[in-house]
């Protein structure tokens, strides 16, 4: 009889699904991550520390892209994101084979929070453990920047943060957004609100920066790039 | 027996076809339009196997819309052709449909763009292109004809040649078309 198969998130008397609360949790112990819309373009930055000086970290890259003109970024749990990015990049792949195009940012939004959903109403399977930040650049809709949380919410936002501090992060980032923003100065806010929240001295070696701009890719900044960014927020 | 065909011109894209439906010796109408507005920009011509045809285009109109309302954002016209090859790829080796079709669109960034694609699902983006009977003479006067940058006067012009020819020289007589333009403001019909 290996039929039966039932959900492991269930409703509590108050109606909370614990185990998202719990995967929340999850994502609040993990490294910050923030990301801040610009005019013509859009940044998310990421806290990359590693645990001892002992660790490699050649090929350390918490930022994926999805599509060429899409990434994501995390904070919670690495091997729970490195699922997820498989599985957006599998779904934008297919896109690609149907309509022989890139697959939007909204709809790549779309497929990777209805996965997420189905975790918290599926048999057997746990929520992911991870709140995921996508950055992307469309001709029709221009710069997104969008969460998606382990109950598989997606919200779009202005600028958001996840992660350890997060509230703190989104305080300051409220103080100072404005709708005017450029790229270069998003950068900019980006860094500082990392800072803030940040352990230890920030170094362009210990925390990841992706941008993508008008030219519609998404790329991870070089360390040499976010050293200047670093120099100029000094 | 279905003719359609097509150019692109400058800001726009035309689509004609025959008006006539009808069965061995027997003309049923003379005033079928076989052109189906897939959405507010786009156009698509079939001929063929008329059941298949009309099976099949709606299909893709259909599903396009599907996706319109599923992602609130329009498929460009290259991302609707190449899901309409797609389709007629899948059902080749099951049950082929017999469709040959002409797409054309408007898109805001790149502008009129008509495509072809043959019930074999082959896909080619054309400036002019033709399908059926029609095509073995129709393609020879675009040959000739047809230049980048046309206005609609100069495009009609074009057309009008095209149905002389074949009201010349094709067998099957087909006293009336449809002809239907699409540019930055949406699709339509031309009365001739």
């Amino acid at each position: 009889m290996g039929d039966m198969n039932f959900s492991l998130t269930t409703f509590n008397k108050t109606g909370k699904l614990l185990q998202i609360e719990y995967a929340l949790n999850r994502v609040q112990q993990g490294k910050m991550s923030l990301g801040i819309k610009a005019t013509n373009g859009v940044v998310i930055a990421t806290d990359r520390k590693v645990s001892s000086v002992l660790v490699d970290d050649a090929e350390y890259v918490k930022m994926q892209n999805i599509t060429p003109s899409t990434g994501f970024v995390y904070s919670g749990m690495g091997p729970d994101f490195r699922v997820l990015t498989r599985n957006a990049r599998k779904a934008a792949q297919k896109y690609f084979l149907t309509y022989r195009e890139v697959q939007p940012l909204a709809e790549v939004v779309r497929e990777s929070a209805l996965v997420m959903q189905e975790y918290t109403q599926s048999g057997g399977v746990r929520p992911f453990g991870v709140s995921l930040l996508a950055a992307g650049y469309d001709k029709e809709s221009g710069p997104q920047l969008f969460q998606i949380d382990p109950s598989g919410a997606a919200f779009g936002w202005k600028a958001t943060a996840i992660g350890k501090n997060y509230v703190n992060a989104k305080n300051f980032l409220e103080r100072r957004y404005n709708e005017e923003m450029e790229l270069d100065d998003a950068i900019h806010i980006a860094l500082l609100t990392l800072r803030e929240s940040y352990e230890g001295e920030m170094t362009e070696f210990n925390i990841e920066v992706g941008i993508v701009g008008e030219d519609g890719i998404f790329r991870i900044l070089t360390p040499a790039e976010v050293r200047d960014y670093l120099d100029e927020a000094n | 027996m279905d003719s359609a065909f097509g150019l692109v011109g400058d800001g726009f894209a035309i689509l004609a076809a025959d008006a006539s439906a009808g069965r061995s010796i027997l003309v049923f109408k003379h005033d079928v339009d076989k052109i189906m507005e897939l959405d507010s920009h786009k156009l698509l011509g079939g001929s063929g196997t008329p059941a298949d045809t009309a099976n099949f285009t709606e299909y893709i109109q259909k599903n396009l819309k599907l996706y319109q309302l599923n992602n609130d954002l329009n498929l460009t016209t290259k991302g609707a052709a190449n899901f309409t090859r797609g389709e007629l790829a899948k059902a080749l080796r099951k049950g082929p449909y017999q469709t040959n079709l002409l797409l054309a669109g408007y898109d805001e960034g790149c502008g009129p763009s008509l495509y072809f694609i043959d019930y074999m699902a082959s896909l080619a983006k054309v400036n002019f292109g033709a399908q059926g009977y029609a095509a073995n003479f129709i393609l020879s006067v675009f040959d000739r004809e047809w230049t980048p940058g046309l206005d609609v006067a100069g495009a009609l012009e074009i057309i009008k040649k095209c149905i002389h020819e074949l009201n010349t020289r094709f067998l099957i007589s087909q006293p009336n078309f449809v002809i239907k333009i699409v540019d930055s403001s949406g699709t339509r019909v031309h009365e001739l």
